[in-house]
């Protein structure tokens, strides 16, 4: 590497180069350190996939080589990319995100050979004996988005000059199941109306409007923010916005209720409500629209949940799950009314079945779960990895979520800033309100946990996300372009 | 920006925070009660997730096994010997377990603690956990002979072979019985089915009528009014007693009669005002011999040796509860006499039947009946033996022996009431006593045919105790069923004998 500055591999194999200016350690790529966490997320998976095969029927499955290849090889391919396109980037990003894709492979095949091939358990009818090979060719198209992200977007500012059209993308995106017939936007079997399936494939473009949503947001907020902060009245100590400029919050709050009501998709809806609200809140720093957004918030659920009789059930089923009269809605006595949690109950019970070290893989009985494959995969894992497991898996996400914000924290500009908090709040909410969810923390709404869920859409779209917080990462940790010639009051600065 | 980024960030973490914590409570402090929680298949289904351990014979025929099977329960409990077997190994149903599968589930499952070892070496191993096999006193061939000799009746009744010198039993036979593989079935709607017509059939097939239905004993008694009366010293077989044809009891217009209205005649007593022997009275079972031997013994007397003998006892399992035989307080001497030749209030089980036999076969003394012979760990170890043990002191050796040769008589003797058996005996010797209980409002009912009886007469290997409800005579009905038990049994300690 030379001494002066460039675009090099930047491989932190090469040590520290020599001292500028009097600065102390010049940040380094670590390149190094991701390919050895990466060999160890991809030995951990595959020692996951032995497993699954070992607890099922005794024998190492036989895709074990096959699988594991493919695998290592994507993941490897994206190592190679960053090298390549994003020197910088912070080196833990891919590691984490490799593990939760792979972990979630291995577990939709686990889920996939139930009751399949002489294995213990009853076959799980909402999955296929292919679904796993569809996973795996999703992780590709994902791990591609993911190299595409980083060489269309090389400077994370770009994407401000989009702002309005990926607005109009995102709202798109996001009303497109809503304008749709539901015989091909709503998800058999629960009402929602959240994707556009043609022929036998499907894609819920909410997943993307999310990503098109934040990069919207970022670029208003940060043109709009100055005006957004200023004060008007004081009401109890707070400094409320002046009205005039309550019409963004107003509108945001209006599309997430429409998207509940045509949608039925509460989770989707808070997810993209509580996105725009914490960007809000860091463009401007005024605790007021924080506590404006959540009453708007908090209202319009209680009224929905008033409203509308799926939303009302959810909030009976949460204070409710294990009641027997709930989980075995039809076979109860007349006196209490049922509100059908059979599902949420399954999960509760698997988790609790699992206990604190899990069944092991393959040993525990995950196919009492509906649909355990999508919205409650964390509790299949809960159960044969124990709660040891889970708490393995929600700190990888925790890792994520921080290093984000480590990103947003680090880079200069306030678009980039904006963009890597909304994405790092917006896994963190995505995690809370399934995981939250499932455990009965919250109320019960049907998000999709990012990597691991079964299903092509939200996969690529986490892996577009974890591209752009690693685009800022690797702006954020690049380090500052230096002088060619040292002598002079003008410089020639090479850019980057 | 920072500022409010730093905070996000915190707010992030309080939200992973608020995840862990949560989720330790649920798989922490909430588990037990959700693993149990209402419908919770995954805990139901777990005891078919590990091999069951086998019920076998004592001759190592297995009786009830657990075999694999693929889908959401790995095993599958079935009975290969169906319903021959069926009143002893109850059944195992996800719902409800009866007989040894009930007595001995927790080493049949493996979750005893005696296996907690084994279980702990097994999951450093990673071997799945395996229940332990039950080895039970059963006899394979002297079980399908008795299944089959009571199908054979056509009817109701049930069936006992004890070995009388440790108390282990041989044979346990109830019929009408039923298929517990129907109700091993783990397709609910099926199982509900069969579970359904089981429970509605007047025939009671889910009814253990050898150890848990009683019958009037009839003449079978005698076996321990004569007991009661050489313990108390003052007669032996050859005492003579008044025999009369008609026995008049006090305080009531009744009079007891012999079968048949006959007189007890042995040659010098045809006008049926004299004496005769006990040992001739016993033969022929005279019931107003035996009614005023009663009368004369007192209700106390009777129900001392009644209790001896194992009767008014609710407490016994085997392990299985036994329903308790009934010899109730008589003060009433006409009452007392009824009670003498085992009518009135006295019942019995089949079980009961053979333990008159057993306790007289083995010198008065009388053996705790069992079914467990011992438990073998899923490593060949032995984890439990029954080791024999007395249950009672009957009689004397001496009365014993008096007894003994009295049903010895009833058998060898040509006037004997069971003498028309000896001529399938193939020559086993074999000593017992015959019963024919009337029963019924007014005695309407048909009569109920008892046998209690050893073989052979020298060296008792096999006590036996019939009951065939409805059968008549008792040596019509019951006999040739304890026949059929014995000669099985008997031919098979021969066969093993010559190995």
């Amino acid at each position: 590497m030379s001494a002066v500055g460039t675009t090099g591999n930047g491989s932190g194999s090469t040590g520290a180069m020599p001292a500028l200016g009097g600065a102390a350690l010049l940040p380094r790529g670590r390149r190094g350190a991701e390919l050895l966490m990466l060999a160890f997320a991809i030995g951990v998976v595959l020692f996951a996939y032995a497993s699954v095969g070992l607890g099922l029927n005794g024998h190492v499955p036989t895709g074990l080589v096959t699988y594991g290849v493919l695998f290592a090889a994507l993941m490897l391919g994206a190592h190679l990319a960053i090298r390549k396109l994003a020197p910088w980037a912070d080196p833990l990003m891919l590691p984490l995100a490799a593990l939760l894709n792979g972990l979630g492979l291995v577990m939709i095949y686990r889920l996939q050979e139930s009751g399949r091939n002489g294995n213990p358990g009853s076959a799980i009818s909402t999955m296929s004996a292919s679904t796993t090979t569809f996973q795996l060719i999703w992780s590709a198209i994902g791990v591609i988005a993911f190299v595409a992200v980083l060489v269309v977007v090389r400077e994370p500012r770009m994407l401000q000059r989009y702002t309005y059209t990926f607005g109009v993308i995102g709202l798109v995106l996001l009303a497109l199941p809503a304008l749709l017939p539901s015989s091909i936007s709503e998800v058999p079997g629960t009402g929602a109306k959240i994707q556009v399936a043609l022929g036998g494939f499907s894609i819920q473009p909410e997943e993307f409007a999310k990503l098109a949503l934040a990069v919207f947001f970022a670029g208003y907020l940060v043109a709009k923010r100055d005006v957004l902060a200023l004060a008007g009245r004081h009401v109890l100590g707070i400094a409320l916005p002046r009205a005039r400029d309550m019409g963004p919050v107003l509108i945001a709050w209006g599309a997430s209720l429409l998207v509940l009501i045509f949608e039925s998709d509460i989770g989707t809806s808070a997810l993209f409500f509580g996105l725009f609200l914490i960007m809000l809140y860091i463009a401007t720093q005024r605790t007021s629209w924080l506590l404006i957004g959540a009453s708007l918030f908090v209202g319009g659920a209680y009224a929905a949940s008033k409203l509308f009789a799926h939303v009302g059930v959810r909030f009976s089923i949460w204070l409710h799950p294990t009641l027997y009269t709930n989980v075995f809605c039809g076979n109860s006595s007349v006196h209490v009314p049922c509100v059908p949690s059979y599902q949420l109950a399954q999960g509760l019970y698997g988790l609790g079945f699992g206990g604190l070290l899990g069944t092991g893989l393959g040993h525990g009985q995950p196919y009492f779960t509906p649909l355990v494959q999508s919205d409650f995969i964390v509790t299949a894992f809960g159960e044969e990895l124990g709660l040891t497991g889970l708490m393995a898996l929600l700190l990888i996400y925790g890792l994520i979520v921080q290093r984000g914000m480590r990103a947003a924290i680090a880079v200069r500009d306030p678009f980039s800033k904006l963009l890597a908090g909304g994405l790092a709040f917006v896994i963190a909410l995505q995690v809370f309100v399934i995981v939250g969810g499932v455990t009965q923390l919250i109320p019960l709404t049907g998000i999709t946990t990012p990597f691991l869920s079964q299903g092509g859409s939200s996969l690529v779209a986490s892996w577009m996300l974890i591209a752009v917080l690693m685009r800022i990462s690797d702006t954020a940790r690049r380090p500052a372009p230096q002088p060619i010639q040292d002598e002079g009051m003008t410089q020639v600065v090479r850019g980057i | 920006m920072n500022h409010a980024l730093r905070r996000v960030s915190l707010a992030c973490l309080v939200m992973f925070l608020l995840l862990l914590v949560n989720a330790n409570y649920v798989q922490g402090f909430e588990a037990g009660k959700l693993a149990n929680g209402p419908g919770n298949g995954r805990t139901f289904a777990l005891q078919y997730q590990y091999q069951r351990g086998s019920i076998v014979t004592s001759d190592n025929v297995p009786i009830a096994a657990s075999k694999h099977i693929s889908g959401v329960y790995s095993f599958q409990r079935y009975y290969p010997a169906g319903a021959t077997y069926a009143p002893v190994t109850g059944y195992d149903t996800p719902y409800t377990k009866t007989g040894i599968e009930l007595a001995e589930d927790r080493l049949l499952a493996g979750t005893d603690p005696r296996l907690a070892v084994r279980n702990l070496i097994d999951l450093v191993t990673n071997k799945p956990r395996k229940g332990a096999t039950v080895q039970l006193t059963f006899n394979s061939v002297a079980q399908q002979a008795a299944y089959q000799a009571l199908k054979a009746t056509g009817l109701p009744g049930g069936a006992v072979a004890i070995d009388p010198k440790t108390g282990g039993i041989l044979a346990l036979a109830s019929y009408p019985s039923f298929n517990p593989n129907k109700l091993a079935t783990l397709n609910g709607t099926a199982l509900n089915k069969a579970d359904q017509k089981y429970l509605n059939s007047p025939q009671q097939p889910l009814l253990n009528r050898a150890i848990n239905e009683t019958f009037p004993p009839g003449s079978t008694f005698k076996v321990v009014t004569s007991s009661a009366a050489f313990s108390s010293g003052k007669y032996n077989p050859d005492t003579r007693y008044y025999a009369p044809t008609n026995l008049k009891l006090p305080e009531t217009t009744h009079q007891l009669i012999n079968y048949d209205n006959s007189p007890c005649n042995d040659g010098s007593n045809p006008t049926g005002t004299g004496k005769v022997p006990l040992i001739f009275a016993f033969t022929v079972s005279c019931n107003t011999v035996f009614g005023g031997l009663g009368m004369h013994l007192g209700g106390a007397a009777l129900r001392h040796q009644a209790n001896a003998f194992g009767m008014n006892d609710p407490t016994l399992r085997i392990p299985m509860p036994v329903s308790a035989s009934n010899y109730p307080p008589v003060s009433n001497p006409d009452y007392t006499a009824y009670s003498a030749i085992g009518q009135y209030s006295d019942t019995v089980t089949p079980l009961q039947e053979a333990m008159f036999a057993a306790a007289i076969a083995n010198q008065g003394t009388l053996m705790r009946p069992y079914l467990v012979q011992k438990v073998i760990a899923p490593n060949l170890s032995t984890l439990v033996v029954t080791v024999p043990s007395e249950l009672s002191h009957t009689v004397s050796p001496g009365v014993a022996a008096e007894v003994s040769r009295m049903m010895a008589d009833v058998v060898a003797q040509p006037y004997g009431t069971a003498h028309s058996i000896v001529a399938n005996l193939g020559g086993i010797t074999v000593a017992g006593k015959t019963g024919t209980a009337q029963n019924g409002a007014n005695n309407t009912g048909l009569d109920d045919a008892v046998f209690t009886g050893f073989a052979p007469v020298g060296n008792p290997q096999i006590a036996v105790g019939v009951v065939v409800k409805g059968g008549g005579l008792g040596a019509d009905a019951s006999a040739p069923v304890a026949v059929q038990i014995i000669k099985a049994y008997m031919s098979y300690l021969n066969s093993s004998k010559s190995k």
